[in-house]
């Protein structure tokens, strides 16, 4: 059930038809000044229309212009910064990060190789004694040549001579 | 303790140990001779490192020292003398590096030079040099850094 405020705003809005609005008609006391207030809310709702109606259109608008820079600003420095995070992953997929890990290891290991190869040489060289020179006395014995073995057993190296002269037992002695 | 005092400690040690190891190096030379008998006595100590490679190399079975030197080297300059009663091995120590020694030797046989040899004597590795016969034996001139 309706009360007579919501009628009357009904009424004025033009919202009421029929029997119902013969019946609200007939109920009002004055019927020539509600008309008239009826006339005048008309004319104040079409004048708020085309004032606030404008001024929110426009504000509509500075907003949406607003809120379309901002989106559009928002995205552009999202898809820029999307755009360097995706291509610094997208780079480094898996196949690729394994294919490097293995042309690592095998760079390491080749260096690795070579290094041990170009020290092992040295080393061995390092740790046998080496004859620099020898000479024998060319009047003591003139026939006399000395040769030089390495023995890997014990890692001795031996001076061998030849023609060196024959001494007697007695020369052993202490 | 902290990391400091710690790490300084630890390089001193070090350090001493290095200079000590260092220190610690001796050149034994010796005058050696070879034979074949009946009843090979053992072989010195000195040579027990290279008894296969004596053995086996030159043919004997007995090794005896008629006279020998052990000099500890400071400066890698010393030299000295090992001797027998007719022979006497002259060392001339003329550096030192990591691998070893640069020595001259020379071997006499009483005031006659017979031998002259200069050679890069590793700490590792032993120096053997065929000397002249003598009666049914071989004489052997060994160096080993102990």
């Amino acid at each position: 059930m309706k009360t007579f405020e919501e009628k009357w705003t009904a009424w004025l809005d033009g919202q009421l038809t029929g029997r119902e609005l013969q019946q609200f008609e007939a109920s009002l006391p004055d019927k020539a000044a509600a008309e008239a207030e009826k006339e005048q809310a008309r004319k104040l709702r079409e004048l708020l229309k085309r004032e606030l109606g404008a001024q929110l259109l426009t504000n509509e608008e500075f907003f949406n212009h607003q809120l379309r820079e901002r989106i559009a600003r928002e995205n552009g420095e999202a898809s820029r910064t999307g755009g360097r995070r995706a291509g610094g992953f997208a780079w480094w997929t898996i196949p690729r990060m394994l294919w490097t890990g293995t042309m690592s290891l095998a760079v390491f290991l080749v260096c690795t190789v070579l290094v041990m190869q170009e020290k092992k040489p040295a080393e061995e060289s390092q740790y046998l004694t080496q004859i620099l020179n020898a000479r024998v006395d060319p009047v003591v014995s003139p026939n006399a040549t000395v040769s030089i073995f390495e023995v890997k057993q014990d890692r001795v190296t031996v001076l061998w001579t030849e023609g060196l002269q024959s001494l007697p037992a007695d020369y052993a002695a202490k | 303790m902290g990391r400091f005092p710690a790490f300084f400690i630890a390089v001193i040690v070090l350090a001493l140990g290095a200079t000590s190891a260092r220190a610690a190096q001796t050149i034994w030379s010796g005058l050696v001779i070879a034979e074949n008998v009946p009843q090979p006595s053992p072989i010195p100590p000195e040579l027990t490192r290279i008894e296969g490679s004596l053995k086996t190399f030159f043919g004997y079975n007995q090794f005896q020292v008629i006279g020998h030197s052990e000099k500890t080297l400071k400066t890698g300059q010393e030299d000295w003398l090992a001797t027998s009663k007719f022979f006497g091995l002259h060392v001339d120590a003329r550096g030192e590096n990591e691998a070893g020694y640069i020595l001259n030797l020379k071997l006499y046989k009483e005031k006659e030079l017979l031998l002259e040899t200069d050679a890069k004597l590793s700490k590792r590795s032993p120096l053997v040099i065929k000397g002249p016969q003598i009666g049914s034996g071989q004489l052997l001139l060994v160096l080993v850094v102990q």
